[in-house]
């Protein structure tokens, strides 16, 4: 009980200590926001690319094989499906083609995916990434699902038709089926699927080829054996798994992330030093007070424990308030204030709309990177003066 | 014997090239309920051995046994612990923290023992009572005149009704008015019960009639008792 009403007093203490000095404790608690927000934000901007490229990947095709000649990449006969039968433990091949158009007239780049949906596992379950409207079902032709991105270049003109040429300027118009979900953007945004036979059409590929082909498995143990297993049977393909491809994703974010978190956590350094200096190199004033409260029978103990309070207050709250801010940064602003940092990200994905992804991870992260580093440069130095004998009260005048 | 000294000996910075022995095989016993004054030039030792007395650190060497305890070799912690039970500090400036109010000021010894809010207040403004200083409850500390900051520091000296009162040079920033105040204050209190120990070499409190008891102390020896 004693000690309990100890702490009470102790904290009562510490929270007029703070608002005795609140100016300065605001500008800490300011430049102390400032930098969590930053990181905050930057995990969760680089959280959100990861996992969104992650969960989009799900449905892509286990092995996916592509047919080379001359170092550049040529449709695919029927008759390498076949060839393929007598390898155990592949479920279905499905043909896929895919290609660039490039629009003249908005200059943009869209990427045009024709699928036998028909024909996919789980083709069934694909609207689940649409924001609405379906997939064209197996038979019909002339019929899109649009990323968000072209749909909007299409609303723009007023039309409610997508018109591309063919290679010899023919013109070819889809209606628009549905649209795919803000989640997907990331790879989406600039997508156009279509039916298999449209797309040969667009492409002017031969009715029975392909650009590549999908390749399910029975065992996703086995992806790499199999894998193996085709690239030796058809060695003039190139065959690419999607655990490479995850791979190859969490590479180019992680190492973003990596380095902008090396610029961050810079910063965060250069602000504990900063806090070293400001919040914690006593003044005179302090080391005054710290001694008279010595002579008058506070413990070191109760001394630190006023620090530790008055630290936690102001690295708790920045905290609280830095990682809201960073969520809502990111939810809301879709991390507006990265987008100079991000210019290279935009070769690879145009500007996209982000579902920030805040893990317990995460936030502890930055908890341990800010809020106890400040504890330990606030609470050390009070520590070395309040562990010194009292007479200072006595000899100082 | 309430303050019990023998062959005390305190040594700053021992062993280094800028060591000092500030006093030197001090002994001394002083009963309770009495009232004492240290006499000394300055640096002769004087708020080195009232240090001792009140528990702030032991002595480099000697025995030195403070209302019942014995303090050499004393943990830090337990010195602390002895002294705010123990001792009421007034020092030379008052050493009054000038943000706080007044009522702040006095309650400070009370924090670190738990005493809840009321009883704090209700035990401070029972002093600020007998002082004169109600008035001034709510005034922060640098708001207040010379006088009353005396008789705030006086209050929190006695917050926690301690046997021995010691005061440092206590009237050297002090006209000779204040000066008479305060040692008839000190008188009170000593005729309330409390043993009282004022280091000074001023005449006013030296031939003070309340003066029990003088002992000069030159180059950390004490020489007439
Ligand atoms: N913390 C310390 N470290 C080193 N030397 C000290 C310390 N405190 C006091 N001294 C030295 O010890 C000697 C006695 O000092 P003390 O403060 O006890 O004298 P005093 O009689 O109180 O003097 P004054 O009248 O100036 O207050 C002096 O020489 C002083 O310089
Ligand atoms: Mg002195």
């Amino acid at each position: 009980m004693q000690i309990l009403a100890r702490q009470i007093n102790v904290l009562d203490y510490a929270l007029s200590s703070l608002w005795r000095r609140r100016m300065k404790n605001l500008s800490v608690l300011l430049v102390f926001t400032a930098v969590i927000f930053l990181v905050a934000s930057f995990q969760m901007t680089t959280g959100a690319l990861t996992r969104t490229a992650e969960r989009v990947l799900e449905n892509a095709p286990q092995i996916t094989l592509q047919r080379m000649s001359a170092g550049r990449q040529v449709d695919i006969p029927p008759e390498y499906a076949a060839r393929l039968s007598s390898i155990y433990g592949i479920s279905r091949i499905v043909p896929r083609v895919w290609g660039y158009y490039f629009d003249e007239v908005t200059g943009a780049n869209l990427t045009v995916m024709g699928l036998a949906t028909d024909r996919m596992p789980m083709g069934d379950q694909l609207h689940l990434a649409l924001a609405s409207g379906s997939f064209p079902g197996p038979g019909s032709r002339g019929s899109v699902v649009l990323g968000r991105a072209v749909n909007d270049m299409v609303q723009a003109r007023g039309s409610h038709l997508l018109s591309l040429f063919r290679n010899d300027l023919s013109m070819a118009s889809f209606e628009i089926s549905g649209v795919f979900a803000d989640a997907t953007d990331i790879l989406t945004r600039d997508l156009v699927v279509m039916n298999i036979d449209d797309a040969r059409d667009l492409f002017r590929i031969r009715g029975d080829r392909a650009t590549d082909l999908c390749v399910y498995v029975t065992n996703p143990n086995e992806i790499n054996t199999i894998a193996r297993k085709i690239a030796d049977l058809l060695p003039d393909t190139r065959v690419v798994t999607r655990p490479q491809i995850l791979k190859t994703y969490r590479v180019v974010f992680g190492w973003r992330s990596g380095f902008g978190s090396i610029c961050l956590l810079t910063a965060l350094t250069a602000f504990i030093i900063l806090a070293w200096d400001k919040a914690s190199g006593l003044s005179q004033e302090e080391k005054r007070e710290i001694a008279i409260l010595k002579v008058l029978g506070w413990q070191t103990a109760d001394i630190l424990a006023v620090r530790f309070w008055e630290s936690l207050l102001v690295s708790g709250i920045s905290f609280l308030v830095g990682v809201t801010l960073a969520f809502i940064h990111v939810a809301f602003f879709d991390a507006a204030l990265f987008r100079p940092i991000m210019v290279g990200w935009s070769v690879i994905f145009p500007p996209f709309h982000l579902v920030p992804e805040m893990t317990a991870q995460v936030v502890l992260l930055i908890f341990c990177l800010s809020v106890l580093p400040y504890l330990a440069a606030t609470v050390i130095p009070a520590w070395h003066t309040a562990s010194v004998p009292a007479d200072s009260a006595l000899s100082g005048a | 014997m309430l303050i019990e000294l023998e062959s005390v000996t305190k040594i700053y910075n021992q062993g280094r090239p800028n060591e000092v022995r500030a006093l030197d095989a001090i002994d001394l016993r002083i009963g309770a309920e009495t009232m004492v004054c240290l006499r000394g030039a300055s640096g002769s030792g004087k708020s080195t051995l009232l240090s001792i007395i009140g528990c702030i650190f032991p002595p480099t060497s000697g025995r030195a046994a403070i209302a019942g305890r014995k303090l050499s070799r004393l943990p830090d912690r337990f010195l602390t612990l002895h002294r705010r039970r123990t001792i009421g500090f007034i020092f030379q400036r008052f050493n009054l923290l000038p943000e706080l109010t007044v009522l702040d000021n006095i309650t400070l010894p009370l924090l670190p023992l738990g005493v809840g809010p009321a009883d704090r207040r209700a035990r401070a403004r029972e002093l600020m009572e007998r002082f004169g200083i109600i008035h001034r409850e709510n005034f922060r500390a640098a708001q207040v005149s010379g006088g009353e900051l005396q008789r705030v520091a006086i209050a929190r000296a006695l917050i926690n009704d301690p046997p021995i009162i010691l005061a440092d040079e206590p009237t050297a920033h002090l006209d000779s008015r204040l000066s008479h105040v305060f040692m008839d204050l000190m008188a009170e209190l000593r005729a309330a019960g409390k043993t009282i120990v004022i280091t000074s070499h001023d005449p006013l409190v030296t031939e003070h009639p309340a003066i029990e008891r003088i002992i000069d102390i030159r180059d950390g020896r004490i020489h007439a008792a």
